[in-house]
């Protein structure tokens, strides 16, 4: 037998085992899927701990519910035997947790743990909205916080609604008004008007500021409360606002800036203008939020273990143990992915890019920077490279001490961009993370390199394919479920050698080549 | 679909040979990477071609380190016209055609050149500035001046044939020519033209620009169609000469005819390309099943 055939049958050995070991797989996934495709799953635990105080003593919070965006599951209860629980649900669709003991002076503690899996929501706001229905009437009412009949309000509100042509620029207007407010970490309570009269508010000041001046012009709009989730543990809640657009409640977070949008890690509990916890008074009471987040796969119903349990080979150990973090796991897995796609557009298709796995991490940086600003982004800088060394190639530099120039100066670009990004708050200059800079520095050298080599026109012609070769590798690239299917099916990666092999074994016409040839392949015909 | 995706059938048709197969059937298997530098290094080109006695360009001096430069030069100072390449270099880039005038002053370009801008030239060849950054060779050589033939055509630049050869037989040829859009340059992809070869016949055939075929030059009234080249029995011969002076089994062989010399081979390519195809109306798998 001689090594073709040999490596032939390796080959076909390989293709067998892959899918085999693919196969085994595939019916417990199947299995398991699971539509709700949470982006961050937490585990959250309220820990409280009191000293009950002569009397009887209560202790009661909030507790989330399920909704479209948020899955609340394994409600876990734990406190001493003394302690009486009950879970009451409120008229207004809020539910309460309640401790009560007749215990006196004694101490207690209470974990109440749960699992948070949450997805983000954007929601498009219209310019004009239909009038609320009667049933929402309390949600323009002015209340002891919320002081929308108040004279500063009511002038503030006129203020904001005035040369506004539609209701989105009202509701515009008074978010960019609210957010303008400096933030302060002020953990009193602050009322709508002395969130004006200070001009600095936490997020409860501004949102019911935000809330008030909204029901001032007739939008329903309401006060809503939660946490905002992260691996740590803290005791702070947050609270943002709602207002009533067609029918439905639209989320607007005047601290953070979220507008119309909530962040997958945004925990909703209750609304109305509450408190999270109330108790007893003259109570000692102490409490923290202990938050951790758990590894998942987004479209899967399965924990850890089950996952751990799949037959075949699985990289689940790696995410789930953090071994490599996991966006350098899912960069390491795409790129084999990306690198087939760009092989495939080189030999079957005719594009010619700028190496083989450039492409595919510009497209990764396009990732962190967002499709549209990061292409802007990287054309300008390569033309401005070429620009720049323009004139050193009329001095006549060398090449290597040129192509120090020029990347100093993009480096020195990119910082100053960045910085003049952050300093005027113009947030897609300031995306450029190291990753991306790296790349782009590469991508530009071997732009300037390939304006030597073929010429401007060439080159920028070579660009320009490169560029096609990306957007393509970041369509790809940007499916969120493809790693997590690479994490669970490495076997993959022997395919992708596989399919190689007959990639690089193909001798047919490339289709650039199609149009090259057309008098002569018409003619063959 | 597969056929559709890899749209087989009509290259078949056709003999026409695209990259893929050109690198996987002609180049890989013909080509040992070893050899490569034989070609693309002009000194060890012209080595070659010398030791075989195959009509080239005499090689004057050939330079490689800066403290050499002044004495080279000197040696060189009695012939009236020069050209300084580097061995290495890309796309053309770097070489500069020396030529002195009545009073015996050195001219590039028209314009006068002093000794300074020559060495200072040379250095910059042998610091890479022409090779991307690798340290290079200065070759210096005698000028060819082209045969009053190719005026007829087209009256400025070089032009040069082109001759592919798998296994030393010629396959296929064609005359690249420059243009007024092209700065001098005879290559199809700076908007030179290809002229198709009938190779057993040594007729020029009809003009293709890159778009469509005609029977002039662009830029003259000369009617290129069924003219006979000169001296075409001693361009296969040299060309098969070369084929088989070096171990590189398929080539694209560049030749000039020289006014006073005849044919002189100019380089070799290891990676000829394919558009000679359209020149020639012909697709490569064609010639290759004839030549067999």
């Amino acid at each position: 037998m001689n090594s073709k055939t040999n490596l032939k049958i390796s080959l076909t050995l390989i293709i067998i085992v892959a899918i085999i070991s693919i196969g085994l797989k595939v019916k417990p996934i199947l299995n398991n899927y699971d539509d709700f495709n949470s982006e961050e799953v937490y585990k959250i635990n309220y820990r409280f701990f009191f000293k009950s105080g002569d009397k009887n003593t209560s202790l009661k919070t909030y507790v989330p519910r399920s909704n479209s965006r948020q899955r609340i599951s394994k409600e876990n209860i734990k406190n001493d035997s003394t302690l009486s629980f009950v879970k009451k649900e409120e008229i207004g669709q809020n539910i309460r947790a309640i401790w009560n003991t007749k215990d006196k002076n004694t101490y207690h503690s209470v974990n109440y743990e749960f699992v948070f899996e949450g997805k983000d929501r954007n929601f498009k706001i219209p310019k004009i909205f239909n009038v609320a229905s009667g049933k929402y009437r309390k949600y323009l009412k002015s209340t002891q916080n919320i002081q929308s009949d108040n004279e500063i309000i009511n002038g503030l509100a006129t203020q904001l609604g005035q040369n506004t042509k539609n209701d989105k620029e009202v509701i515009k207007n008074i978010f960019d008004y609210v957010y303008a407010i400096p933030s302060a970490p002020i953990i009193t309570l602050t009322d709508a008007v002395t969130t004006i009269e200070q001009n600095r508010a936490s997020c409860n000041g501004k949102s019911r500021l935000l809330v008030a001046l909204c029901r001032n012009l007739g939008y329903p709009a309401r006060i809503k409360g939660g946490i905002i989730v992260e691996s740590t543990d803290k005791r702070t809640s947050h609270a943002w606002s709602e207002i009533l657009i067609n029918e439905t409640w639209v989320p607007f977070d005047a601290l953070n800036n979220h507008f119309g949008y909530l962040p997958a890690n945004y925990l909703e509990i209750y609304h109305g203008d509450k408190s999270l916890i109330t108790h007893t008074s003259g109570i000692q009471f102490d409490y923290t939020y202990k938050m951790d987040q758990v590894q998942h796969i987004s479209f899967l119903k399965m924990n850890s273990e089950e996952l751990h349990d799949l037959p075949g080979f699985s990289l689940w150990y790696l995410i789930d143990k953090n071994v490599v973090p996991t966006g350098a796991l899912h960069l390491l897995l795409l790129l084999p992915i990306g690198g087939f796609l760009v092989a495939f557009l080189r030999n079957i298709v005719g594009l010619k890019t700028f190496g083989v796995f450039l492409p595919v991490l510009i497209a990764f940086s396009l990732l962190h920077t967002g499709f549209v600003s990061g292409i802007v982004i990287f054309v300008g800088l390569i033309m401005f490279i070429g620009l720049i060394s323009y004139p050193f190639d009329k001095l006549g530099l060398l090449y290597t001490p040129k192509l120090v120039i020029s990347l100093t100066t993009m480096v020195s670009v990119i910082l100053l961009a960045t910085h003049f990004g952050i300093k005027n708050d113009i947030e897609w200059l300031t995306k450029l993370t190291f990753f991306p800079i790296i790349i782009l520095t590469i991508s530009a050298e071997r732009f300037s390199r390939s304006t030597l080599e073929d010429g401007y026109i060439n080159a920028i012609d070579k660009l320009f394919q490169t560029l096609i070769a990306t957007s393509i590798s970041y369509l790809i690239l940007s499916f969120s479920w493809l790693p997590s299917v690479l994490v669970l099916f490495p076997e993959i990666a022997l395919l992708i050698i596989a399919l190689s092999t007959l990639l690089g074994r193909y001798i047919g016409i490339r289709w650039v080549e199609l149009f090259r040839f057309k008098p002569l392949l018409k003619a063959g015909k | 679909m597969f056929s559709i995706i890899f749209n087989k059938k009509s290259a078949k048709a056709s003999g026409v040979i695209g990259l893929n197969e050109r690198n996987i059937k002609l180049i890989y298997p013909n080509n040992p990477k070893r050899h490569y530098p034989l070609a693309d290094d002009k000194v060890l080109t012209k080595e070659i071609l010398h030791q075989y006695n195959i009509p080239c360009a005499e090689t004057y001096a050939v330079i490689e380190y800066n403290s050499d430069i002044k004495e080279a030069w000197k040696s060189c100072k009695h012939y009236n016209s020069v050209a300084i390449k580097p061995a290495n270099g890309c796309g053309g880039g770097g070489i500069k055609i020396l030529k002195k005038n009545k009073k015996g002053d050195w001219m590039s370009n028209g314009e006068m050149i002093t000794d300074r801008q020559v060495f200072q030239h040379m250095a910059s060849i042998i610091m890479g500035f022409f090779s991307l950054g690798s340290h290079d060779r200065v070759l210096i050589e005698e000028c060819i001046e082209p045969h009053p033939f190719f005026c007829e055509i087209y009256p400025q630049g070089v032009p040069d044939f082109r001759i592919i050869t798998l296994n030393k037989v010629p396959l296929m040829g064609m005359l690249r020519m420059p243009t007024d859009r092209s700065d001098g340059k005879a290559n199809l992809h700076q908007n030179g033209v290809g002229i198709g070869i009938d190779m057993k016949e040594g007729r020029l055939l009809e003009v293709y620009d890159g778009k469509e075929y005609s029977n002039h030059h662009p830029d003259s009234t000369f009617l290129v169609n069924g003219t006979p080249i000169p001296y075409w029995k001693e361009i296969l011969k040299i060309a098969v000469a070369t084929a088989k002076a070096f171990p590189l089994n398929y080539l694209g062989i560049d030749i000039v005819i020289d006014k006073n010399k005849g044919p002189q081979i100019m380089e070799i390519n290891v990676r000829p390309g394919l558009g000679i195809q359209l020149v020639n109306k012909t697709g490569l798998n064609e010639v290759i099943k004839r030549a067999i």
